[in-house]
């Protein structure tokens, strides 16, 4: 509670986590690349092939970040991608 | 033909279990006390220091929620109703309101239903009391007048939802069946005598463990009854229709009150026992190559897949 009841109204969005409901959500987090000229040829270099994903679910009561926020859920993920790739 | 006999008569069963309810609890609507004309009179009407001498652990409990200060808020309420006034009432052709001298309860009750029901037993000056106590504190608090500040806020703290509220006030919701609360009876899951001397009887409440209870003020929508509806929490909606809609079974004070352990101290995501107990998230991630498009061909991306299911009773966040 503290944004109103603005949400609520059907009028606008309204982005609250129904009860007994699983929502999914997916990030999509391109690793960092550059694309270099090799021998003449184009090719796609990764800059690095490790990512560490900090997870955090933010309860926002005012809409900001202004002291009252509160973490809910915080997780952390390494990724990384060291598979053999050919560029084409 | 047998069948339509046999429903007709569980449909019976049900009514009269609806009013076989009505045994103990309230009474005849009592008679009208003059309206309450001070902010102090108001309170001293609904005084429930009393409780506890014997309820102490109960009152520590509750001193820490926001219902011991449901106008003063965290402290949001009280400026939120100066704002509703300011850029609501006084812009409203049809109002009535020009000036704070021109407010009303009525004009109150758009916040006033919920967050300090007993103001209907008050004079319309008592409305302008505390329109003009929550300004005076404004303007102490932007003075630096930190004494007239700490006194002022003292006075919108006393307007609360105490004992009294909910456990005689509020305690009986279907008065026609049930009774009307009784000016010498707290109500809560017995029937016998109780040991204070002003409320030397207790009766029991055929709802006050139920949701409906919390219901009364934890809203389901817009609050048509009132000349200008208002919306403030709309949970006990989400309770019933998309919680209880959804095979959810525990009521409030099973959550609240019960499990949390928090007793009287109902609270929310600012607790960290309620915190834990709302969400389950899984997360899951990997790497892959992406085949976009061919102009920008192939790309490195890290997935990250987040689950999140609500535990509580009602969506999240509530309004
Ligand atoms: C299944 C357990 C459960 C039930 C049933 C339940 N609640 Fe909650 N409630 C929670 C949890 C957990 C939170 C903390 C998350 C939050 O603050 O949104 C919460 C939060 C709240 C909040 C704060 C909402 C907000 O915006 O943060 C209020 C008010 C509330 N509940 C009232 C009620 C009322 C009234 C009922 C009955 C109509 C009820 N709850 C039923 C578990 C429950
Ligand atoms: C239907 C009953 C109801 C009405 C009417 C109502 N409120 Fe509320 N309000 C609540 C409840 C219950 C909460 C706390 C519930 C929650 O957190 O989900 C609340 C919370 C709030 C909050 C946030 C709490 C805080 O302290 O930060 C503000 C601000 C607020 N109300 C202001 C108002 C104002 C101003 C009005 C009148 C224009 C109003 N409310 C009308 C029931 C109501
Ligand atoms: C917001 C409403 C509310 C307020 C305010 C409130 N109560 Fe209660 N109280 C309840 C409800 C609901 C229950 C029943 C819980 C259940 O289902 O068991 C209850 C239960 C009780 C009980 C019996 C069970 C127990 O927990 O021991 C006592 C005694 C009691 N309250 C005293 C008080 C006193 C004293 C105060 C003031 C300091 C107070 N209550 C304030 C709602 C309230
Ligand atoms: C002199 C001590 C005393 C005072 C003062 C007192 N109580 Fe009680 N109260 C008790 C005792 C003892 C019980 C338990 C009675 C029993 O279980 O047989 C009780 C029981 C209750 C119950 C019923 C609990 C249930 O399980 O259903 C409620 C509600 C209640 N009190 C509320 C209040 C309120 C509200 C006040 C203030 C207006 C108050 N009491 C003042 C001693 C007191
Ligand atoms: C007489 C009206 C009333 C009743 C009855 C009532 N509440 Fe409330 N409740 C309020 C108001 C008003 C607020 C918000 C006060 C504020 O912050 O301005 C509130 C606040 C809360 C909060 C804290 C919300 C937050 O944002 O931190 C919870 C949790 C809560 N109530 C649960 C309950 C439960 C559970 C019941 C039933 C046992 C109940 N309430 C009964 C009016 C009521």
């Amino acid at each position: 509670m503290g944004r109103g009841p603005y949400e609520k109204s059907g009028l606008l969005r309204e982005t609250s986590l129904p009860p007994l409901k699983t929502v999914h959500e997916t990030f999509e987090i391109p690793y960092p690349y550059t694309d270099v000229v090799k021998d003449g040829k184009k090719t796609r270099e990764l800059v690095n092939d490790e990512l560490v994903v900090n997870v955090k679910l933010w309860y926002v009561p005012f809409g900001e970040f202004e002291g009252h926020e509160v973490v809910f859920f915080e997780d952390e993920k390494k990724l990384d991608l060291k598979t053999e790739w050919v560029w084409r | 033909m047998r069948k339509a006999i046999k429903i007709g008569l569980s449909l019976f069963a049900t009514t009269a279990l609806w009013t076989s309810g009505a045994l103990g609890a309230g009474g005849p609507k009592p008679a009208a006390e003059p309206k309450a004309k001070t902010i102090k009179e108001l309170v001293a009407r609904y005084d429930s220091s009393g409780c506890i001498e014997c309820h102490e652990e109960i009152n520590d409990q509750w001193a820490n929620s926001l219902h011991s200060h449901s106008i003063l808020g965290t402290p949001r309420t009280a400026p939120t109703i100066i704002t509703a006034i300011e850029v609501g009432l006084k812009n409203f052709p049809y109002s009535g309101v020009k000036d704070d001298k021109d407010i009303t309860v009525e004009h109150l009750r758009m916040c006033t239903k919920c967050h300090l029901p007993q103001l209907d037993d008050a004079t319309d000056d008592v409305a302008r009391e505390i329109v003009a106590t929550i300004k005076g504190w404004q303007k102490a608090k932007k003075d630096g007048d930190d004494a007239k500040a700490e006194e002022l806020e003292a006075t919108i703290a006393s307007l609360n939802i105490n004992c009294r509220i909910c456990h005689n006030r509020m305690a009986i919701i279907h008065k026609w069946a049930d009774g009307y609360p009784q000016p010498d009876t707290v109500y809560g899951d017995k029937d016998g005598d109780h040991e204070d001397e002003k409320f030397p009887k207790m009766a029991k409440a055929p709802a006050l463990g139920e949701s409906i209870f919390c219901g009364q003020c934890h809203g389901t929508g817009p609050n048509f009854e009132l000349a200008h509806p208002s919306q403030c929490a709309t949970l006990y909606g989400s309770y019933l229709f998309a919680y209880t809609a959804e095979g959810g079974h525990e009521s409030c004070q099973d959550c609240h009150m019960k499990k949390s352990g928090l007793g009287h101290d109902m609270q929310s995501y600012n607790s960290e026992v309620m915190a834990k107990m709302s969400m389950d998230v899984e997360v899951d991630g990997r790497s892959l190559f992406w085949r976009k498009n061919s102009a920008e061909g192939v790309i490195p991306m890290g997935i990250i897949n987040v689950e999140l299911t609500n535990k509580a009773g009602h969506t999240i966040p509530d309004g």
